[in-house]
């Protein structure tokens, strides 16, 4: 497995290119329903539904014309501002509100810490669809149904015990002489929390801002429940206008707006996938 | 059994919860006077959403006291989404629903009875009666259709040419069952592809063939109007057509669920197959516009064919403006206007006079739909009522029954056995 | 249930007992404020769960007990949809089978490919930014009806998988449309969509120190020894995590199961994954009580293996952060 320690000298430079290869080779396979993905963005209407070809026959940049003359009532920027607003408000209300909540549970002696840890669980464990409409019920009693708060508050209350769960597993890598240390030099909790298991939780908080961002992009089921104003909606929701059942539906700007669609999170993944990287700095702190 | 004796916080919270669902109405605003705000909501496309929007324009400039907020979305997220707003007590006031959930829903007491505003603010005297009667419930008008469609056959002619086989498309002109089955096996013998899409997995169908021989999917009463007997006649009939390409393979007919993309003929498995007229232009914007329409077969003097709403409109029971949503509907429905705006959104208008209006300046799928329906106009026969409650859910298990038929895992008469059987738990429910 | 799982968390002290005195004597003052500043990180946990999560799930567990249409008041039935659960609904117990097969084959293979992936990625090379995003892409793209028809265009007859396994001469058919494969193609979507474990066992990867890997190839370790003795042992937390997470993810996977076989679990119901059966009771056939009490079977039947793997946990997870 770990190659970057045979740095020897004799056979290196083969060794790096059948790593590409290998990478390479893997992800062409991988890749290849995202390629048939884009391509199909680039048939004509009659092309895309009755044919599996993976090239157009006649390719054509009229779906993404169409997108960009307007989907619904409004320009399909309207809805990546959107999105981008409830992504944006996720993604802080988890980072703050997970990470609190599991610095306690990973750390924090307090009475009922078991059964919380237990319930919190067991949050996760129940399917969505039985909670959906006393949920509903709750929002609509606060007033907020068709706002963006039904999708931003849960966040900030912590409601994603996944990234709780997440986080008390990686705090809970973290040597515990840390904080013994840091306490001996006068710190309370919360001074441990800021000095200690803060920066060291970076690649965590990365990872929970990554997914929860677009895993809020990508989430159809709970926008398409809460937003009722075209003029609110997000992308998700704005791509559904493009299919109907009954009537005709306009499969190739779906495609060519579904493509557009990843554009942002991929971006989003790139730019923030080096700070996982930089999570190795962390390690030399240990030893 | 009816008293709820348990109580805590969860009975106060499903108190609470149908409190809040029997208080809070939806839209704002009293039903007397001053400005009221009405919510209508539909499923549908961009063009069907565009021109709808239009036309709710239209009322609110003749109607400045009447505020209009509107919603659409695709079709299942349409009723998962219309279920947690009715459930959750914020129902909208005007709804847009199809045969089967217009039962349901009536049958939920969901819906307002609209036959105390019938022939004064809802017109309903120029649409044809076989039409009403699909919004039909237990002899009450719970929902006006929007549109009007019919039983087809829609086919790729250059198939059939192929074959040699020409398929009725004259006014006049009909088939019988064996001449369809023989048509079928040949065009699937000469070419690659299937004679039709299988059809017997939609209830919809069988029922055209129940009317054929004078009975119906369900009684007036809402009871099952078949026995196991004639649905494996039924059955058996389209298998002796599968062993000679006559009808799809099983691996094409799973799919079946009535939309453009799973349809056989777009993905070029089929040359032709039964639905409803009102999916013609989706057919041609998918497949493109070779394509004709011609009438289901029949053994008897019945065609079995129906005028059929392909969309109804309903008022909410719970709307504080039922008024007001009855008089958008009357607009939507028998306003020329309107009528000129909608065009053929929701099938060819119900209302005959609109209907013919649109139909004269027609082009393209809505062309075709007002050719086959004005061909086919002495055929249509008496209607079909609304479907009663638990509908969906056989209509669900009857195509899941027969995967199980084609794909050989049970027999036909098992089968057919096991509809009834399901189907009886589902209406009892 | 919450002792096994409390296992899993506290390393080291015991909880108090929950009935203890809230009053406390004056050694213990210093932990007080301790705890008083656990319940203040934790506040925004406590407020959500207070707020959006104890109340629908305590009216979800009363609606198990009702015949409750989503429209009309619910009615007390007693155990009636539990009775009728077990003993008179065929397809319930297809879905929970169906849902077996399911878990079972999709998450090991996805995390199977989510370890190897992350190790192949893990290591300084030019270029590996962009070929962790390369493998990430996938998992992007959700479950969308545009999934849903790029998953038609590979399995179905004449499809891609078709034609490459035709070419060497295995003649299949379209998996989609043949109940004895369509299943395999939902497993193989949650396995193509490994770009979140992926990430968790990469931040996993960073944080065994280098350090273990030199000594262990001093002490002449192959490659095969040092992934048994260094890595996985390191990254056991990370890997009790994922395994947890996916597990309960595959239990309530529908998505994909939705938009592949449209809503209906076909072909001949070999796609019926327990949670698309829920909705279908639910919101199709309006049993919404029904769907209650199958959604508290489900969550029983999670939970019991949750802490059956807590359980097994304190005998193979290592944490560097516990007193051992």
């Amino acid at each position: 497995m770990s190659t970057s320690l045979a740095s020897t000298g004799k056979v290196v430079w083969p060794r790096k290119v059948v790593w590409h290869v290998l990478v390479l080779g893997v992800l062409l396979v991988l890749l290849y329903p995202v390629i048939w993905l884009v391509s199909t963005s680039f048939k004509p209407a009659t092309e895309v539904i009755s044919t599996l070809a993976l090239l157009p026959r006649e390719p054509t940049g009229n779906n993404y014309a169409e997108v960009f003359d307007g989907v619904g009532e409004f320009g399909v920027l309207h809805y990546f501002w959107n999105s981008l607003m409830i992504s944006a408000g996720a993604v802080v209300g988890n980072v703050v509100s997970c990470s609190l909540a599991a610095y306690a549970f990973g750390r924090l002696h307090f009475r009922g810490r078991g059964p919380m840890f237990g319930f919190m669980m067991i949050t996760i464990m129940l399917p969505q669809h039985v909670v959906l409409i006393p949920q509903y019920v709750i929002f609509q009693q606060m007033d907020m149904v068709n706002t963006f708060w039904p999708l931003i508050l849960p966040k900030f209350l912590a409601t994603d015990a996944f990234f709780i769960f997440l986080m008390v597993q990686f705090i809970r890598t973290l040597p515990r002489e840390l904080d013994e240390a840091a306490t001996l030099d006068g710190c309370g909790p919360v001074g441990v929390f800021r000095h200690v298991i803060l920066p060291l939780l970076r690649p965590a908080l990365i990872t929970t801002a990554i997914f929860t961002f677009i895993w809020t992009w990508n989430d159809f089921f709970s926008q398409l429940i809460y937003l009722n104003d075209p003029e609110k909606f997000t992308l998700p929701l704005a791509l559904q206008l493009f299919i109907d059942q009954a009537t005709q539906s306009a499969f190739g700007p779906m495609f060519a707006m579904s493509v557009l669609a990843l554009l942002p999170i991929g971006l989003f993944f790139l730019a923030f996938q080096r700070f996982l990287v930089d999570g190795v700095a962390t390690s030399g702190i240990k030893g | 059994m009816g008293r709820v004796s348990r109580r805590g916080a969860a009975g106060l919270l499903v108190g609470l919860m149908s409190l809040t669902a029997a208080l809070s109405g939806c839209g704002a605003g009293d039903s007397a006077d001053g400005p009221v705000t009405l919510r209508f909501v539909w499923w549908g496309n961009e063009d069907r959403a565009k021109v709808t929007r239009a036309a709710v324009d239209e009322f609110q400039k003749r109607n400045p006291d009447i505020k209009v907020e509107t919603e659409y979305s695709g079709y299942d997220a349409y009723f998962q989404k219309l279920s947690t707003q009715v459930a959750g007590g914020a129902g909208p006031d005007l709804l847009q629903l199809d045969r089967a959930t217009v039962g349901e829903y009536a049958g939920r007491n969901v819906l307002a009875d609209l036959g105390e505003y019938a022939g004064k603010d809802l017109k309903i005297d120029k649409i044809p009666p076989n039409l009403l009667e699909g919004g039909k419930v237990d002899g009450k008008q719970y929902a006006v259709a929007g549109g009007a469609t019919t039983q087809m056959l829609i086919f790729v002619p250059s198939h059939f040419e192929a074959a040699g086989v020409k398929v009725p498309t004259a006014p006049g002109e009909k088939w019988t069952w064996a001449q369809f089955a023989e048509a079928m096996g040949k065009v699937g013998a000469a070419g690659q592809v299937a004679g039709t899409t299988d059809f017997g997995w939609a209830i919809d169908w069988f029922e055209v063939w129940l009317h054929q021989h004078g009975k119906s999917l369900y009684t007036p009463e809402g009871k099952l109007g078949f026995t196991a007997d004639e649905l494996a006649e039924y059955w058996e009939m389209i298998g002796t057509m599968r062993a000679g390409k006559g009808v799809s393979p099983a691996e094409v007919t799973t799919k079946m669920d009535g939309s453009v993309q799973n349809s056989g003929i777009v993905t070029k498995q089929s040359a032709s197959e039964i639905g409803y007229d009102s999916g013609v232009t989706g057919y041609f914007g998918a497949f493109g516009t070779d394509l004709k329409v011609a009438p289901l077969p029949s053994d008897a003097a019945e065609s079995g064919m129906a005028a059929m709403p392909p969309v109804s409109f309903a008022v909410s029971q719970r709307s504080k403006n039922k008024e007001a949503a009855v008089k958008l509907l009357d607009f939507l429905v028998n306003d020329p206007e309107a009528g000129k705006l909608l065009g053929a959104s929701r099938g060819v208008p119900p209302n005959e006079e609109i209907r013919a209006q649109v139909c004269a300046t027609a082009e393209g799928g809505s062309k075709a739909v007002c050719d086959y329906e004005a061909a086919q106009k002495d055929k249509i026969g008496p209607a079909f009522g609304a479907w009663p409650t638990g509908s969906s859910a056989i209509k669900r298990d009857f195509q899941r029954t027969y995967d199980d038929v084609i794909f050989n895992r049970v027999s036909v008469a098992d089968a057919a056995k096991r509809v009834i059987q399901d189907a009886e738990k589902s209406l009892g429910s | 249930m919450t002792q096994s799982v409390l296992a899993g968390t506290s390393g080291t002290s015991r909880p108090e007992v929950a009935d203890s005195p809230p009053l406390a004597t004056a050694p213990r003052g210093r932990k007080r404020r301790g705890q008083g500043v656990a319940y203040l990180f934790l506040s925004p946990w406590i407020i959500g769960a207070t707020l959006l999560t104890i109340g629908p799930m305590a009216a979800s567990l009363y609606l198990s007990f009702t015949d409750y249409d989503l429209f009309s008041p619910p009615n007390w039935i007693g155990v009636e949809n539990y009775v009728t659960m077990f003993t008179g609904d065929e397809r319930f117990w297809h879905a929970a089978w169906v849902t077996t097969k399911y878990v079972l084959i999709s998450v090991p293979l996805k995390l199977g490919l989510a370890l190897a992936v992350a190790m192949l990625l893990n290591r300084p090379r030019m270029g590996v930014g962009l070929y962790r995003s390369a493998f990430y892409a996938p998992s992007l793209l959700g479950a969308s009806v545009s999934v849903a028809l790029a998953w038609r265009a590979l399995f179905s007859t004449d499809g891609t998988v078709d034609k490459v396994l035709a070419s060497v001469g295995v003649d299949t058919g379209g998996w989609v449309d043949q109940p004895q494969y369509a299943l395999l193609t939902l497993v193989a979507l949650a396995a193509w969509q490994f770009g979140a474990p992926m990430v968790i066992f990469l931040a996993g990867l960073k944080q065994v120190p280098k350090e273990l890997y030199e000594a262990a190839a001093i002490d002449g370790a192959g490659p095969a020894r040092r992934f048994l003795s260094v890595t996985l042992p390191m990254l056991s937390p990370v890997i009790l995590f994922n395994l947890v997470l996916e597990t309960i993810h595959a239990f309530q996977a529908f998505t994909g199961a939705f938009v592949v076989s449209s809503g209906r679990g076909g072909p001949s119901d070999s796609t019926l994954l327990y949670p698309l059966y829920l909705y279908q009771r639910g919101f199709t056939d309006f049993r919404m009580g029904y769907a209650s009490a199958m959604a508290w079977v489900l969550l029983a039947v999670v939970a019991i293996l949750t802490a059956l793997v807590f359980r097994s946990a304190r005998r193979w997870v290592f944490y560097a952060g516990e007193d051992r």
